[in-house]
């Protein structure tokens, strides 16, 4: 790293002085990201203590970033990590010895999910969506919000599919973040 | 999202990313509020979350503390020079690296001086160099 760009990001003492200096609401803010993003794969303080370690020792805090931000995309970034690792790990499977005394080999079968894996996914997904639309049955805009986004549709995209404005989009989310927070308190668990 | 191969996943990660943005955009008040609300102390919560930080933080430097034990330890037995190298490919090496950019001229005084050194000198130099992390690895005896 060049003076320069070492001048634009925070050091190692920076950003522990920069956490140890967060305010109540911003270490509660840090805890809800963290709720969301467990998903029942990981434990919330699991992944606020990873965050904290890799703030520390591998992600680089470019110093107009707040130290907030770091650790809510370093949260994401590691429940979205955990999420792959997860559903691409690779299972060696030990071919049949024909013989000799080499150590034994292993096949590396297909990433691709098999069809159980297949069906089983398909059937927490369906679940997790069907318990996330139950909770707008009576608001049929915030429901079109809730089942776009697991679409993948952007902020946009949804506000022209809804006719919302910016305040009104922003209205709509706030009040279906409470409404999940509500019934998941501590984040999705299947 | 029909051509993912986890769909389910997709799904939940762009939900946890919709209900991310909004926790980020809300306001202290607003934050602490809910948390009350649902029973919580934020008080509390933000000096349990402090305390464990300050963990992270001892176990981080745990981590750091042993890779550089690993460190030590593996270069006190990788092989030195003056046990594995003829004294004439020392005196090779120890010109080529010394001629390389780079090189405090502190040392590069020393090459000019090399007709002058032992061959036990010029071993020793060469470990020395490995141990301050002067020696390029191709040149090392790994």
């Amino acid at each position: 790293m060049n003076p320069a760009s070492a001048a634009n990001v925070l050091s190692r003492d920076e950003i522990a002085s920069a956490i140890r200096g967060l305010s109540d609401a911003n270490w509660i803010r840090l805890r809800k990201v963290a709720d969301r993003y467990s998903r029942g794969r990981i434990e919330a303080n699991d992944l606020l203590q990873e965050a904290f370690t890799r703030a520390l020792d591998t992600r680089t805090c470019p110093a107009h970033v707040s130290v907030v931000k770091f650790l809510a995309e370093a949260i994401r970034s590691i429940a979205d990590g955990i999420g792959e690792k997860v559903e691409n790990r690779l299972v060696l499977v030990p071919v049949a010895k024909t013989g000799g005394d080499e150590s034994e080999a292993f096949n590396v079968p297909d990433t691709d999910p098999d069809c159980e894996t297949r069906l089983i996914e398909a059937e927490a997904a369906d679940t997790f969506r069907g318990a996330m639309l139950e909770l707008f049955t009576d608001d049929p805009v915030a429901r079109d919000i809730v089942e776009g986004t697991m679409e993948g549709m952007e902020a946009e995209e949804l506000r022209e599919l809804t006719g919302l404005d910016m305040t009104g989009y922003a209205t709509k989310r706030r009040l279906i973040r409470r409404r999940i927070d509500k019934a998941f308190p501590e984040g999705w668990k299947p | 999202m029909t051509g993912s191969k986890h769909p389910g996943r997709k799904s939940m990660e762009n939900l946890s990313k919709l209900l991310a943005e909004d926790i980020m955009s809300a306001s202290d008040e607003d934050l602490l509020a809910e948390f009350t609300e649902s029973g919580g102390d934020p008080n509390a919560e933000a000096e349990r979350l402090r305390a464990l930080f300050e963990a992270s933080i001892v176990k981080a430097n745990k981590s750091r503390l042993a890779a550089a034990r690993a460190g030590a330890a593996a270069n006190r037995n990788a092989p030195r020079f003056s046990t594995a190298c003829s004294p004439q490919d020392a005196r090779q090496r120890l010109r080529s690296v010394l001629n390389r950019p780079g090189i405090p001229q502190r040392l590069t005084l020393a090459a000019r001086k090399e007709n002058e050194l032992s061959d036990a000198d010029v071993l020793g130099m060469l470990d020395d160099l490995r141990d301050l992390g002067l020696l390029p690895e191709e040149d090392d005896l790994a």
